[in-house]
Protein backbone atom coordinates (compact mmCIF):
# COMPACT_ATOMS: atom_id res chain seq x y z
CA UNK A 1 0.00 0.00 0.00
CA UNK A 2 0.53 3.48 0.25
CA UNK A 3 2.82 5.28 2.38
CA UNK A 4 0.76 6.92 4.72
CA UNK A 5 0.74 10.65 4.23
CA UNK A 6 2.62 12.85 5.96
CA UNK A 7 1.39 16.38 5.36
CA UNK A 8 -0.91 18.17 3.51
CA UNK A 9 1.58 19.05 0.36
CA UNK A 10 -1.44 20.40 -1.81
CA UNK A 11 -3.90 22.46 0.58
CA UNK A 12 -6.91 24.31 -0.75
CA UNK A 13 -9.60 26.38 1.37
CA UNK A 14 -12.91 27.34 0.69
CA UNK A 15 -11.73 27.84 -2.24
CA UNK A 16 -14.13 30.46 -5.38
CA UNK A 17 -13.17 31.46 -8.32
CA UNK A 18 -15.79 33.86 -10.13
CA UNK A 19 -15.83 35.10 -13.45
CA UNK A 20 -16.94 38.74 -14.57
CA UNK A 21 -18.02 39.20 -17.76
CA UNK A 22 -19.70 42.37 -19.20
CA UNK A 23 -21.40 42.59 -15.93
CA UNK A 24 -22.54 39.15 -15.52
CA UNK A 25 -20.95 37.09 -12.40
CA UNK A 26 -20.41 33.37 -12.69
CA UNK A 27 -19.57 31.41 -10.00
CA UNK A 28 -17.27 28.64 -11.94
CA UNK A 29 -16.08 26.87 -8.19
CA UNK A 30 -17.64 27.79 -5.30
CA UNK A 31 -16.23 26.90 -1.35
CA UNK A 32 -14.35 23.88 -2.50
CA UNK A 33 -11.06 22.59 -0.38
CA UNK A 34 -9.40 19.73 -0.81
CA UNK A 35 -6.06 18.37 0.81
CA UNK A 36 -3.35 16.26 -1.39
CA UNK A 37 -0.25 14.37 0.39
CA UNK A 38 3.16 14.26 -1.22
CA UNK A 39 3.23 11.64 -3.77
CA UNK A 40 -0.62 11.38 -3.92
CA UNK A 41 -2.25 11.20 -6.71
CA UNK A 42 -5.60 12.90 -6.62
CA UNK A 43 -8.74 12.73 -9.03
CA UNK A 44 -11.41 15.64 -9.81
CA UNK A 45 -14.19 13.85 -11.60
CA UNK A 46 -17.30 15.70 -12.70
CA UNK A 47 -19.35 16.89 -15.35
CA UNK A 48 -18.00 19.60 -17.87
CA UNK A 49 -18.90 22.82 -16.50
CA UNK A 50 -18.39 21.78 -13.01
CA UNK A 51 -15.90 23.17 -12.38
CA UNK A 52 -12.73 20.85 -12.00
CA UNK A 53 -10.42 22.59 -14.76
CA UNK A 54 -10.99 25.89 -13.31
CA UNK A 55 -9.17 24.71 -9.88
CA UNK A 56 -6.52 23.48 -11.69
CA UNK A 57 -5.58 26.90 -13.94
CA UNK A 58 -6.73 28.34 -10.22
CA UNK A 59 -3.39 27.11 -8.65
CA UNK A 60 -1.69 28.48 -12.01
CA UNK A 61 -3.10 31.83 -11.70
CA UNK A 62 -4.78 31.75 -15.25
CA UNK A 63 -8.37 32.22 -13.40
CA UNK A 64 -9.34 34.89 -11.40
CA UNK A 65 -9.86 34.02 -7.38
CA UNK A 66 -12.31 35.29 -5.49
CA UNK A 67 -11.91 33.95 -2.12
CA UNK A 68 -10.23 31.24 -0.19
CA UNK A 69 -6.78 29.74 -0.06
CA UNK A 70 -4.22 27.42 -1.90
CA UNK A 71 -1.07 26.44 -0.06
CA UNK A 72 1.59 24.42 -1.52
CA UNK A 73 3.70 22.98 1.16
CA UNK A 74 2.07 24.93 3.76
CA UNK A 75 3.50 28.42 1.84
CA UNK A 76 0.16 29.96 0.02
CA UNK A 77 0.97 30.16 -3.56
CA UNK A 78 2.82 32.69 -5.09
CA UNK A 79 2.20 32.77 -8.95
CA UNK A 80 3.86 36.38 -9.36
CA UNK A 81 7.28 34.71 -8.89
CA UNK A 82 7.05 32.99 -11.81
CA UNK A 83 10.21 30.93 -12.25
CA UNK A 84 9.78 29.55 -8.25
CA UNK A 85 6.43 28.52 -9.06
CA UNK A 86 7.06 26.86 -12.63
CA UNK A 87 10.21 24.65 -11.00
CA UNK A 88 7.60 23.02 -8.60
CA UNK A 89 4.24 22.82 -10.11
CA UNK A 90 3.81 21.89 -13.74
CA UNK A 91 0.50 21.68 -16.07
CA UNK A 92 -0.12 19.08 -19.19
CA UNK A 93 -3.08 20.26 -20.96
CA UNK A 94 -5.90 18.48 -22.66
CA UNK A 95 -5.14 18.95 -25.82
CA UNK A 96 -1.77 18.01 -27.17
CA UNK A 97 -2.73 19.27 -30.70
CA UNK A 98 -2.86 22.81 -29.31
CA UNK A 99 -0.38 22.70 -26.52
CA UNK A 100 2.83 22.01 -28.81
CA UNK A 101 3.83 25.08 -30.83
CA UNK A 102 3.28 24.36 -34.54
CA UNK A 103 6.70 26.29 -35.77
CA UNK A 104 9.04 24.81 -32.69
CA UNK A 105 11.01 21.45 -33.11
CA UNK A 106 10.26 18.96 -30.16
CA UNK A 107 14.19 19.97 -29.33
CA UNK A 108 13.16 23.83 -28.95
CA UNK A 109 9.70 22.83 -26.97
CA UNK A 110 11.67 20.78 -24.72
CA UNK A 111 14.67 23.13 -24.22
CA UNK A 112 12.80 25.92 -23.67
CA UNK A 113 12.13 25.62 -20.04
CA UNK A 114 15.89 25.06 -19.71
CA UNK A 115 16.72 28.21 -21.58
CA UNK A 116 14.14 30.55 -19.54
CA UNK A 117 15.98 29.07 -16.52
CA UNK A 118 19.40 28.83 -17.71
CA UNK A 119 19.79 25.48 -17.03
CA UNK A 120 23.54 24.14 -18.48
CA UNK A 121 23.68 20.65 -20.38
CA UNK A 122 20.40 21.34 -22.27
CA UNK A 123 21.77 18.53 -24.74
CA UNK A 124 21.82 15.61 -22.30
CA UNK A 125 18.68 17.10 -20.72
CA UNK A 126 16.64 16.65 -24.09
CA UNK A 127 17.79 13.12 -24.90
CA UNK A 128 17.01 11.95 -21.37
CA UNK A 129 13.87 13.62 -21.26
CA UNK A 130 12.78 12.01 -24.82
CA UNK A 131 13.86 8.63 -23.32
CA UNK A 132 11.76 8.76 -20.35
CA UNK A 133 8.78 9.30 -22.23
CA UNK A 134 9.52 6.64 -24.31
CA UNK A 135 10.22 8.11 -27.59
CA UNK A 136 13.34 7.51 -30.06
CA UNK A 137 16.06 10.07 -29.85
CA UNK A 138 15.30 10.56 -33.65
CA UNK A 139 12.18 12.44 -32.91
CA UNK A 140 14.40 15.58 -31.15
CA UNK A 141 14.10 17.27 -34.06
CA UNK A 142 10.90 16.86 -35.66
CA UNK A 143 8.08 19.18 -35.74
CA UNK A 144 4.52 18.45 -33.91
CA UNK A 145 2.71 17.88 -36.73
CA UNK A 146 5.12 15.26 -37.53
CA UNK A 147 3.66 13.07 -35.22
CA UNK A 148 0.78 11.41 -33.84
CA UNK A 149 -1.05 12.53 -30.97
CA UNK A 150 -0.52 10.33 -28.22
CA UNK A 151 3.40 11.17 -29.26
CA UNK A 152 2.33 14.85 -29.28
CA UNK A 153 1.27 14.01 -25.41
CA UNK A 154 4.27 12.29 -24.43
CA UNK A 155 6.21 15.36 -25.77
CA UNK A 156 4.14 17.92 -23.65
CA UNK A 157 4.84 15.59 -20.42
CA UNK A 158 8.41 15.29 -20.95
CA UNK A 159 8.22 19.24 -21.58
CA UNK A 160 6.42 19.45 -17.68
CA UNK A 161 8.95 17.65 -16.45
CA UNK A 162 12.08 19.82 -18.00
CA UNK A 163 12.30 21.32 -14.62
CA UNK A 164 11.95 18.36 -12.34
CA UNK A 165 8.69 19.64 -10.53
CA UNK A 166 7.37 18.17 -7.70
CA UNK A 167 3.71 18.61 -8.54
CA UNK A 168 2.02 17.51 -11.95
CA UNK A 169 -1.85 19.30 -13.10
CA UNK A 170 -3.12 17.10 -15.31
CA UNK A 171 -6.32 18.34 -17.65
CA UNK A 172 -7.76 16.32 -18.96
CA UNK A 173 -4.63 14.20 -20.51
CA UNK A 174 -5.69 11.57 -22.68
CA UNK A 175 -9.46 12.77 -23.09
CA UNK A 176 -8.39 14.02 -26.72
CA UNK A 177 -6.52 10.31 -27.32
CA UNK A 178 -7.96 7.24 -28.88
CA UNK A 179 -8.54 4.72 -26.51
CA UNK A 180 -5.47 2.55 -26.94
CA UNK A 181 -3.08 5.11 -26.77
CA UNK A 182 -4.78 6.64 -23.52
CA UNK A 183 -3.86 3.46 -21.91
CA UNK A 184 -0.67 3.87 -22.49
CA UNK A 185 -0.30 7.55 -21.65
CA UNK A 186 -1.80 6.58 -18.09
CA UNK A 187 0.23 4.04 -17.72
CA UNK A 188 3.83 6.23 -18.60
CA UNK A 189 2.48 8.75 -16.21
CA UNK A 190 2.13 6.13 -13.57
CA UNK A 191 5.25 5.43 -14.06
CA UNK A 192 7.04 8.42 -13.79
CA UNK A 193 5.07 9.16 -10.82
CA UNK A 194 7.02 6.51 -9.26
CA UNK A 195 10.13 7.45 -10.52
CA UNK A 196 10.19 11.30 -10.27
CA UNK A 197 8.12 11.12 -6.89
CA UNK A 198 5.09 13.44 -8.20
CA UNK A 199 2.24 14.22 -6.87
CA UNK A 200 -0.90 14.60 -9.17
CA UNK A 201 -4.16 16.47 -9.49
CA UNK A 202 -5.65 15.23 -12.25
CA UNK A 203 -9.29 16.47 -13.81
CA UNK A 204 -11.16 13.98 -15.53
CA UNK A 205 -14.83 13.36 -16.40
CA UNK A 206 -13.98 9.83 -16.93
CA UNK A 207 -14.56 7.53 -13.99
CA UNK A 208 -12.45 4.76 -15.65
CA UNK A 209 -9.41 7.18 -16.09
CA UNK A 210 -9.57 8.27 -12.90
CA UNK A 211 -9.68 5.01 -11.07
CA UNK A 212 -6.76 4.15 -12.93
CA UNK A 213 -4.63 6.55 -11.96
CA UNK A 214 -6.12 7.98 -8.64
CA UNK A 215 -5.83 7.33 -4.56
CA UNK A 216 -8.34 9.71 -3.66
CA UNK A 217 -11.26 10.95 -5.38
CA UNK A 218 -13.64 14.25 -5.46
CA UNK A 219 -16.36 14.69 -7.22
CA UNK A 220 -17.82 17.86 -8.37
CA UNK A 221 -20.93 19.17 -9.55
CA UNK A 222 -21.98 22.64 -10.57
CA UNK A 223 -18.67 23.99 -8.85
CA UNK A 224 -19.42 22.28 -5.76
CA UNK A 225 -17.77 19.25 -4.52
CA UNK A 226 -20.20 16.72 -3.61
CA UNK A 227 -18.40 14.12 -1.97
CA UNK A 228 -14.36 13.19 -1.58
CA UNK A 229 -14.17 9.45 -2.21
CA UNK A 230 -11.36 6.94 -1.41
CA UNK A 231 -9.92 4.15 -4.38
CA UNK A 232 -11.14 1.60 -2.31
CA UNK A 233 -14.98 3.26 -2.12
CA UNK A 234 -15.18 3.71 -5.55
CA UNK A 235 -14.35 -0.07 -6.63
CA UNK A 236 -16.65 -1.43 -4.17
CA UNK A 237 -19.34 1.14 -5.06
CA UNK A 238 -20.02 2.68 -1.69
CA UNK A 239 -20.71 6.77 -2.72
CA UNK A 240 -22.79 8.31 -0.10
CA UNK A 241 -24.91 11.13 -2.79
CA UNK A 242 -26.85 10.31 -5.59
CA UNK A 243 -24.99 12.23 -8.07
CA UNK A 244 -21.79 10.26 -7.37
CA UNK A 245 -23.63 6.86 -7.59
CA UNK A 246 -25.30 8.04 -11.66
CA UNK A 247 -21.58 8.87 -12.67
CA UNK A 248 -20.33 5.85 -11.39
CA UNK A 249 -23.11 4.12 -12.90
CA UNK A 250 -22.35 5.60 -16.36
CA UNK A 251 -18.77 4.49 -16.49
CA UNK A 252 -18.71 1.14 -14.63
CA UNK A 253 -19.17 -0.88 -17.42
CA UNK A 254 -15.81 0.84 -18.79
CA UNK A 255 -14.22 0.55 -15.94
CA UNK A 256 -15.06 -3.24 -15.17
CA UNK A 257 -13.89 -3.82 -19.04
CA UNK A 258 -10.60 -2.44 -18.45
CA UNK A 259 -10.35 -4.51 -15.28
CA UNK A 260 -11.27 -7.72 -17.28
CA UNK A 261 -8.91 -6.91 -20.09
CA UNK A 262 -6.03 -6.24 -18.40
CA UNK B 1 28.24 10.24 -48.45
CA UNK B 2 25.93 7.29 -48.92
CA UNK B 3 22.65 9.57 -49.46
CA UNK B 4 21.30 12.05 -51.77
CA UNK B 5 21.41 15.57 -50.81
CA UNK B 6 17.24 15.15 -51.27
CA UNK B 7 17.21 12.41 -49.20
CA UNK B 8 18.87 14.40 -46.46
CA UNK B 9 16.77 17.33 -47.22
CA UNK B 10 13.37 15.04 -46.72
CA UNK B 11 14.25 13.16 -43.93
CA UNK B 12 11.65 12.29 -41.73
CA UNK B 13 14.06 12.13 -38.60
CA UNK B 14 16.74 14.99 -39.04
CA UNK B 15 19.62 14.83 -36.83
CA UNK B 16 20.09 18.60 -35.95
CA UNK B 17 18.19 22.05 -35.46
CA UNK B 18 19.82 23.02 -39.10
CA UNK B 19 18.74 20.06 -41.05
CA UNK B 20 15.43 20.43 -39.66
CA UNK B 21 14.89 24.02 -40.52
CA UNK B 22 16.85 23.43 -43.86
CA UNK B 23 14.05 20.56 -44.74
CA UNK B 24 10.97 22.61 -44.05
CA UNK B 25 12.20 25.62 -46.15
CA UNK B 26 12.99 22.37 -49.08
CA UNK B 27 9.17 21.33 -48.40
CA UNK B 28 8.15 24.84 -48.74
CA UNK B 29 10.16 25.61 -51.90
CA UNK B 30 8.44 22.18 -52.94
CA UNK B 31 4.96 23.35 -52.71
CA UNK B 32 5.72 26.87 -54.06
CA UNK B 33 7.34 25.33 -57.16
CA UNK B 34 3.84 23.70 -58.29
CA UNK B 35 2.63 27.24 -58.29
CA UNK B 36 3.48 28.36 -62.21
CA UNK B 37 2.87 31.96 -61.88
CA UNK B 38 4.46 31.87 -58.58
CA UNK B 39 7.62 31.06 -60.19
CA UNK B 40 6.97 33.39 -62.80
CA UNK B 41 7.35 36.08 -60.32
CA UNK B 42 10.27 34.87 -58.46
CA UNK B 43 11.77 34.64 -61.85
CA UNK B 44 10.90 38.33 -62.38
CA UNK B 45 12.60 39.65 -59.02
CA UNK B 46 15.51 37.05 -59.80
CA UNK B 47 15.96 39.08 -63.01
CA UNK B 48 15.65 42.24 -61.54
CA UNK B 49 18.33 41.61 -58.79
CA UNK B 50 20.97 40.20 -61.73
CA UNK B 51 20.20 43.04 -63.77
CA UNK B 52 20.81 45.77 -60.70
CA UNK B 53 23.82 43.49 -59.52
CA UNK B 54 25.76 43.51 -62.72
CA UNK B 55 24.60 46.93 -64.36
CA UNK B 56 27.38 47.47 -66.50
CA UNK B 57 26.94 44.10 -67.92
CA UNK B 58 23.38 44.48 -69.39
CA UNK B 59 23.72 47.97 -70.04
CA UNK B 60 24.80 48.65 -73.53
CA UNK B 61 25.75 52.83 -73.17
CA UNK B 62 26.38 54.80 -70.00
CA UNK B 63 23.32 56.08 -68.17
CA UNK B 64 25.27 59.22 -68.18
CA UNK B 65 26.51 60.44 -70.59
CA UNK B 66 24.24 63.25 -72.95
CA UNK B 67 24.62 63.04 -76.81
CA UNK B 68 22.50 65.69 -78.08
CA UNK B 69 22.95 64.94 -81.38
CA UNK B 70 21.17 61.62 -80.76
CA UNK B 71 17.93 62.94 -78.49
CA UNK B 72 14.81 61.50 -78.79
CA UNK B 73 15.54 58.82 -80.94
CA UNK B 74 12.74 55.93 -81.15
CA UNK B 75 12.71 52.66 -80.35
CA UNK B 76 14.33 49.90 -82.45
CA UNK B 77 16.80 52.57 -83.73
CA UNK B 78 20.23 50.17 -83.62
CA UNK B 79 22.26 50.76 -80.94
CA UNK B 80 19.42 52.34 -78.76
CA UNK B 81 16.81 49.33 -78.91
CA UNK B 82 14.37 51.27 -76.39
CA UNK B 83 14.83 54.78 -77.91
CA UNK B 84 16.64 57.64 -76.36
CA UNK B 85 15.40 60.34 -73.80
CA UNK B 86 15.39 63.86 -74.18
CA UNK B 87 19.23 64.26 -73.03
CA UNK B 88 20.03 61.49 -76.22
CA UNK B 89 20.85 59.40 -73.00
CA UNK B 90 19.90 55.15 -73.75
CA UNK B 91 17.16 54.34 -72.36
CA UNK B 92 17.64 50.85 -71.45
CA UNK B 93 21.14 51.69 -69.96
CA UNK B 94 19.14 53.76 -67.66
CA UNK B 95 16.52 51.13 -67.26
CA UNK B 96 19.37 48.89 -65.98
CA UNK B 97 21.12 51.25 -63.70
CA UNK B 98 17.51 52.42 -62.40
CA UNK B 99 17.07 48.68 -61.23
CA UNK B 100 20.04 49.61 -58.29
CA UNK B 101 18.02 52.24 -56.97
CA UNK B 102 14.26 50.53 -57.18
CA UNK B 103 16.09 47.39 -55.48
CA UNK B 104 17.82 49.65 -53.15
CA UNK B 105 14.54 51.33 -52.34
CA UNK B 106 12.54 48.21 -51.88
CA UNK B 107 15.07 46.46 -49.30
CA UNK B 108 15.41 49.74 -47.72
CA UNK B 109 11.94 49.77 -46.86
CA UNK B 110 11.61 45.76 -46.11
CA UNK B 111 13.69 46.28 -43.53
CA UNK B 112 12.17 48.46 -41.95
CA UNK B 113 7.90 49.23 -42.59
CA UNK B 114 7.58 45.23 -41.07
CA UNK B 115 9.67 45.53 -38.49
CA UNK B 116 8.61 48.28 -36.43
CA UNK B 117 4.87 46.78 -37.64
CA UNK B 118 5.24 43.68 -36.16
CA UNK B 119 6.69 45.18 -32.74
CA UNK B 120 3.92 47.53 -32.29
CA UNK B 121 1.30 44.73 -33.45
CA UNK B 122 2.44 41.99 -31.41
CA UNK B 123 2.74 44.24 -28.24
CA UNK B 124 -0.49 45.46 -28.20
CA UNK B 125 -2.16 42.32 -29.23
CA UNK B 126 -0.20 40.43 -26.43
CA UNK B 127 -0.58 42.88 -23.86
CA UNK B 128 -4.11 44.16 -24.05
CA UNK B 129 -6.27 46.92 -22.69
CA UNK B 130 -4.74 49.99 -22.42
CA UNK B 131 -1.35 49.08 -24.43
CA UNK B 132 -3.25 47.97 -26.90
CA UNK B 133 -5.87 50.96 -26.84
CA UNK B 134 -3.00 53.61 -27.34
CA UNK B 135 -0.71 52.05 -29.97
CA UNK B 136 -4.16 50.81 -32.23
CA UNK B 137 -5.00 54.69 -31.85
CA UNK B 138 -1.72 55.68 -32.95
CA UNK B 139 -1.96 53.49 -35.86
CA UNK B 140 -5.58 54.39 -36.63
CA UNK B 141 -4.01 58.21 -36.98
CA UNK B 142 -1.28 57.00 -39.26
CA UNK B 143 -3.74 54.92 -41.52
CA UNK B 144 -6.18 57.57 -41.42
CA UNK B 145 -3.49 59.65 -43.35
CA UNK B 146 -3.47 58.87 -47.43
CA UNK B 147 0.17 57.45 -47.42
CA UNK B 148 1.39 59.75 -50.18
CA UNK B 149 0.05 62.92 -48.78
CA UNK B 150 1.86 61.80 -45.37
CA UNK B 151 5.00 61.31 -47.29
CA UNK B 152 4.67 64.09 -49.15
CA UNK B 153 4.93 66.12 -45.96
CA UNK B 154 7.30 64.13 -44.62
CA UNK B 155 10.07 64.87 -47.55
CA UNK B 156 9.06 68.40 -47.82
CA UNK B 157 10.57 68.69 -44.13
CA UNK B 158 13.07 66.66 -44.07
CA UNK B 159 14.34 67.77 -48.18
CA UNK B 160 14.32 65.23 -51.22
CA UNK B 161 16.45 62.80 -51.40
CA UNK B 162 16.58 58.82 -51.94
CA UNK B 163 17.21 58.04 -47.91
CA UNK B 164 14.48 60.46 -46.98
CA UNK B 165 11.79 59.05 -49.09
CA UNK B 166 12.74 55.14 -47.92
CA UNK B 167 12.18 56.90 -44.40
CA UNK B 168 9.06 58.31 -45.41
CA UNK B 169 7.55 55.54 -47.33
CA UNK B 170 8.47 53.52 -44.73
CA UNK B 171 6.95 55.47 -41.71
CA UNK B 172 3.94 55.49 -43.57
CA UNK B 173 4.06 51.80 -44.82
CA UNK B 174 3.93 50.29 -41.01
CA UNK B 175 0.51 50.73 -39.67
CA UNK B 176 -1.12 47.67 -42.32
CA UNK B 177 1.54 45.04 -40.55
CA UNK B 178 1.17 46.34 -37.14
CA UNK B 179 -3.22 45.42 -38.03
CA UNK B 180 -1.62 42.01 -39.33
CA UNK B 181 0.35 41.07 -36.92
CA UNK B 182 -2.37 42.58 -33.95
CA UNK B 183 -4.79 39.94 -35.42
CA UNK B 184 -2.43 37.25 -35.61
CA UNK B 185 -1.21 38.12 -32.01
CA UNK B 186 -4.66 37.69 -30.68
CA UNK B 187 -5.56 34.56 -32.29
CA UNK B 188 -2.54 32.84 -30.61
CA UNK B 189 -2.47 34.73 -27.51
CA UNK B 190 -4.59 32.55 -25.58
CA UNK B 191 -4.15 29.18 -27.05
CA UNK B 192 -2.33 26.05 -25.08
CA UNK B 193 1.35 26.62 -25.93
CA UNK B 194 1.45 30.17 -25.08
CA UNK B 195 -0.01 29.67 -21.32
CA UNK B 196 2.26 26.78 -21.37
CA UNK B 197 5.44 28.84 -21.41
CA UNK B 198 4.12 31.32 -19.52
CA UNK B 199 3.55 28.25 -16.44
CA UNK B 200 7.34 27.59 -18.00
CA UNK B 201 8.19 30.71 -16.26
CA UNK B 202 8.98 33.07 -19.54
CA UNK B 203 8.72 36.54 -19.43
CA UNK B 204 6.97 38.91 -21.84
CA UNK B 205 9.57 39.60 -23.79
CA UNK B 206 10.58 36.12 -24.12
CA UNK B 207 6.53 35.00 -24.95
CA UNK B 208 6.60 37.72 -27.71
CA UNK B 209 9.86 37.51 -29.48
CA UNK B 210 10.49 33.65 -29.00
CA UNK B 211 6.89 32.31 -29.47
CA UNK B 212 4.22 34.81 -30.72
CA UNK B 213 5.82 36.59 -33.94
CA UNK B 214 7.20 33.46 -35.33
CA UNK B 215 2.96 32.86 -35.85
CA UNK B 216 2.76 36.10 -37.46
CA UNK B 217 5.61 36.55 -39.53
CA UNK B 218 4.01 34.31 -42.35
CA UNK B 219 1.23 36.57 -43.20
CA UNK B 220 3.36 40.12 -42.55
CA UNK B 221 5.96 38.23 -45.26
CA UNK B 222 3.09 38.01 -47.56
CA UNK B 223 1.99 41.13 -47.13
CA UNK B 224 5.07 42.43 -47.70
CA UNK B 225 5.40 40.96 -51.03
CA UNK B 226 2.11 41.92 -51.77
CA UNK B 227 2.83 45.66 -50.86
CA UNK B 228 6.25 45.75 -52.63
CA UNK B 229 4.31 46.81 -55.57
CA UNK B 230 2.92 49.67 -53.70
CA UNK B 231 5.89 50.50 -52.24
CA UNK B 232 8.13 51.30 -56.04
CA UNK B 233 5.04 52.74 -57.11
CA UNK B 234 5.29 55.44 -54.17
CA UNK B 235 9.07 55.60 -54.49
CA UNK B 236 7.99 56.43 -58.21
CA UNK B 237 5.35 58.72 -57.33
CA UNK B 238 7.81 60.79 -55.39
CA UNK B 239 10.29 60.57 -58.27
CA UNK B 240 7.80 61.86 -60.68
CA UNK B 241 6.72 64.82 -57.99
CA UNK B 242 10.69 65.81 -57.67
CA UNK B 243 10.56 64.99 -54.31
CA UNK B 244 12.34 61.72 -53.64
CA UNK B 245 15.28 60.57 -55.77
CA UNK B 246 16.89 63.65 -57.34
CA UNK B 247 18.19 63.73 -61.20
CA UNK B 248 20.19 62.91 -63.22
CA UNK B 249 20.03 59.45 -61.64
CA UNK B 250 17.87 57.27 -63.10
CA UNK B 251 15.32 56.33 -60.91
CA UNK B 252 12.54 54.94 -62.72
CA UNK B 253 9.56 57.74 -61.73
CA UNK B 254 12.21 60.00 -62.88
CA UNK B 255 12.20 58.82 -65.74
CA UNK B 256 8.49 59.07 -66.13
CA UNK B 257 8.56 62.39 -64.75
CA UNK B 258 10.71 63.77 -67.96
CA UNK B 259 8.91 62.03 -70.15
CA UNK B 260 5.82 63.75 -69.45
CA UNK B 261 6.61 66.87 -71.28
CA UNK B 262 6.45 65.00 -74.77
CA UNK B 263 4.59 62.20 -73.74
CA UNK B 264 2.17 62.88 -77.07
CA UNK B 265 5.03 63.10 -79.20
CA UNK B 266 7.77 60.86 -78.35
CA UNK B 267 5.66 58.19 -75.88
CA UNK B 268 8.27 55.92 -75.02
CA UNK B 269 10.19 58.43 -73.20
CA UNK B 270 7.73 57.94 -70.44
CA UNK B 271 6.67 54.06 -71.24
CA UNK B 272 9.85 52.64 -71.03
CA UNK B 273 10.28 52.76 -67.43
CA UNK B 274 6.59 52.38 -66.62
CA UNK B 275 6.46 49.28 -68.27
CA UNK B 276 9.57 48.24 -66.48
CA UNK B 277 7.80 49.63 -62.68
CA UNK B 278 4.41 47.64 -64.32
CA UNK B 279 6.65 44.28 -64.14
CA UNK B 280 8.71 44.39 -61.72
CA UNK B 281 5.25 45.06 -59.53
CA UNK B 282 3.69 42.74 -61.25
CA UNK B 283 6.08 39.75 -60.18
CA UNK B 284 6.09 41.01 -56.22
CA UNK B 285 2.32 40.29 -56.75
CA UNK B 286 2.69 36.65 -58.40
CA UNK B 287 5.31 36.03 -55.98
CA UNK B 288 3.21 37.02 -52.87
CA UNK B 289 0.18 35.30 -53.97
CA UNK B 290 2.04 31.79 -54.26
CA UNK B 291 3.95 32.83 -50.89
CA UNK B 292 0.31 33.03 -49.32
CA UNK B 293 -0.45 29.15 -50.26
CA UNK B 294 2.88 27.98 -49.01
CA UNK B 295 3.30 30.30 -45.72
CA UNK B 296 -0.28 30.55 -44.69
CA UNK B 297 -0.83 28.90 -41.36
CA UNK B 298 -4.28 28.39 -42.03
CA UNK B 299 -3.65 26.66 -44.93
CA UNK B 300 -0.31 24.38 -44.06
CA UNK B 301 -0.64 21.05 -42.68
CA UNK B 302 -0.85 21.22 -38.79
Amino acid sequence: MRDVIESDFIEIDNLSVTFEAKGRRVHAVQNVSLSVGAKQSFGLVGESGSGKSTILRAICGLAPVSGGAIRIAGEPVNTRNAKAFASRVQMVFQDPYASLHPRHTIDRTLSEPLAIHGIKGTDARVVRALEDVGLPASFRFRYPHQLSGGQRQRVAIARALMLEPEILLLDEPTSALDASVQAEVLNLLNRLRAEHGLTFLMVSHDLAVIDHMCDRILVMQHGRAVEELAREDLASARMKTEYARNLFAASADRMLGATSKD
Amino acid sequence: MTQTLSQWLTDPSPSSRAQARIGQAWLAWLRLRRNHLAMLGLAIIVLLCAMAAFAPLFATHDPFTQNLGQRLLPPGTPGHWLGTDDFGRDIWSRIVYGARITLYIIALVAVTAPVIGLAIGTVAGYFGGIVDTVLMRITDIFLAFPRLILALALVAVLGPGIVNAVLAIALTAWPPYARVARAETLTVRNSDYIAAVRLQGAGAGRIIWGHVMPMCLPSVIIRVTLDMAGVILIAAGLGFLGLGVQPPLPEWGLMISSGRKFLFEQWWVATMPGLAIFLVSLGFNLLGDGLRDVLDPRSASR
